[in-house]
């Protein structure tokens, strides 16, 4: 294994899971998929489109998300809008990537509590 | 004429369950369309604008799977353990029991040799695929649908652990003990010919052949001394390895195939003992006496073979020593 492959195997491990922060966050403005995907990656989020859609779509299902046909423009367009249980949700994880980033800073600058 | 589009569609929303096509079909012909849209504004041509932004979202199977939490795996990381055990510790015990008794079965029906091999092998093969299949999609189901007794059974525990492998260095005193076996065996095969090892009605009767000392029973005697070379060998390796392994399975294997086969002819025992014994009226319980011991004979030498080799993968296996409880 090259030292990229390890690199990026752990990267993507890392990064895992804050896609769906991302997103709940992005939709606190009602966002359709196509556009959703652009704003993350110009964000520097390297998520694919198959994994976004469907992600989208799972947490419609599970509440955190609602979603509007929009049917004004040429193209209907499904938008999403993040809901109150997905607010709890993003506040939550948010509060915890804070408690994670605190701890890393700290032990980045080489600071091991004692 | 379809577009990619429309096929693209069609191969995603023909993989999820029919409620959910009437909401999904709209919105991945949006997504293909924003980004095939952006393409071209980009000043990419429309037909492979539409090509880029299909590739980009895969194999439709794989989107509908991912849209809908299907596995796409037959036994997952969660269960391939337990299959994994299982069918290790199956295959080894029913395949070659399998195989033995339908041949042996076979021979006491007086079907020719070559055709009891032939379907006791070919059955046993059966059976181990028939085996692993069943196995398989046991697992499979368990792995899509919960059945809560068989988990409970399957939850890991500390006591699940496997004892530590025996040692297997061979001790000086199996060893002897073979070597000496061995040479006993070798004066048989000499004395059987020149003293009185069978008397029947005063008349003493080799029990070989006579004929057989022209090859067959020297060459029995050099096999015998090779097995001996064999056993002080493994003793002085302290144990097995793969070279023994084989060359064990070549030893067995040049003793019971010729064997068999002189029996089979009914060259192997002398025809005068043959004769006094079908005197004797034991004729007729002969044939299924030698039947069961051939059987006996090939299913111990398999197993002899088989333990050769698994003792050899064995010790070829890092050691772990087992440390005393404190």
């Amino acid at each position: 294994m090259t030292f990229d492959e390890i690199l990026s195997g752990t990267q993507q491990e890392l990064r895992r899971g804050t896609v769906v922060l991302a997103c709940l966050l992005l939709l606190r403005q009602p966002g359709y998929g196509y556009a959703l995907l652009e704003e993350l990656r110009d964000l520097g989020f390297a998520v694919d489109a198959n994994t976004l859609y469907p992600l989208l779509r799972r947490l419609e299902g599970q509440g955190m998300l609602v979603s509007e046909w929009n049917t004004q423009e040429a193209r209907p367009r499904k938008f999403y809008r993040i809901s109150p249980d997905g607010e709890r949700l993003a506040a939550e994880l948010l509060a915890d990537w804070n408690r994670i980033d605190a701890s890393i800073r700290r032990l980045g600058q080489g600071g091991r509590e004692s | 004429m379809s577009t990619l589009t429309d096929r693209y569609v069609w191969g995603v929303v023909r993989a999820v369950p029919t409620a959910q096509r009437a909401d999904l079909e709209p919105e991945i012909r949006a997504l293909i369309g924003d980004a095939v849209d952006a393409r071209t504004a980009a000043g990419v041509v429309p037909a492979e604008a539409e090509r880029a932004a299909i590739a980009e979202l895969g194999d439709p199977e794989r989107l509908a799977a991912r849209y809908t939490d299907k596995t796409l795996f037959l036994i997952g990381p969660r269960l391939f353990p337990d299959w994994r055990r299982l069918v290790s510790v199956l295959l080894p015990i029913v395949v070659p029991i399998t195989g033995i008794a339908v041949a042996g079965a076979g021979l006491l029906a007086g079907n020719p040799p070559a055709e009891v091999i032939a379907t006791g092998i070919s059955t046993a093969f059966t059976v181990g695929i028939m085996l692993t299949f069943w196995v398989t999609v046991v697992f499979a189901i368990m792995e899509r649908r919960s059945i809560p007794d068989l988990e409970e059974e399957l939850v890991w525990t500390p006591d699940k652990l496997p004892e530590l492998p025996a040692n297997d260095g061979v001790s000086l005193v199996e060893t002897a003990v073979s070597v000496a076996f061995l040479a006993l065996a070798a004066s048989l095969v000499v004395w059987q010919q020149t003293g009185s090892l069978v008397t029947i009605g005063g008349t003493s009767y080799p029990l070989f052949n006579a004929d057989l000392w022209s090859f067959w029973l020297p060459y029995l005697l050099g096999l015998i001394g090779l097995q001996i070379v064999f056993k002080l060998a493994r003793y002085l390796r302290h144990g097995w390895s793969w070279g023994l392994a084989i060359a064990n399975a070549a030893l067995d294997l040049a003793f019971v195939i010729p064997a068999v086969w002189l029996w089979s002819e009914g060259r192997l025992f002398d025809p005068g003992l043959v004769a006094a014994l079908g005197s004797l009226g034991v004729g007729a319980a002969m044939r299924p006496t030698g039947i069961v011991i051939a059987v006996v004979l090939v299913a111990a030498t398999c197993w002899d073979i088989v333990e050769g080799f698994l003792k050899a993968s064995r010790a070829s296996r890092p050691q772990v020593t087992a440390t005393r409880n404190r």
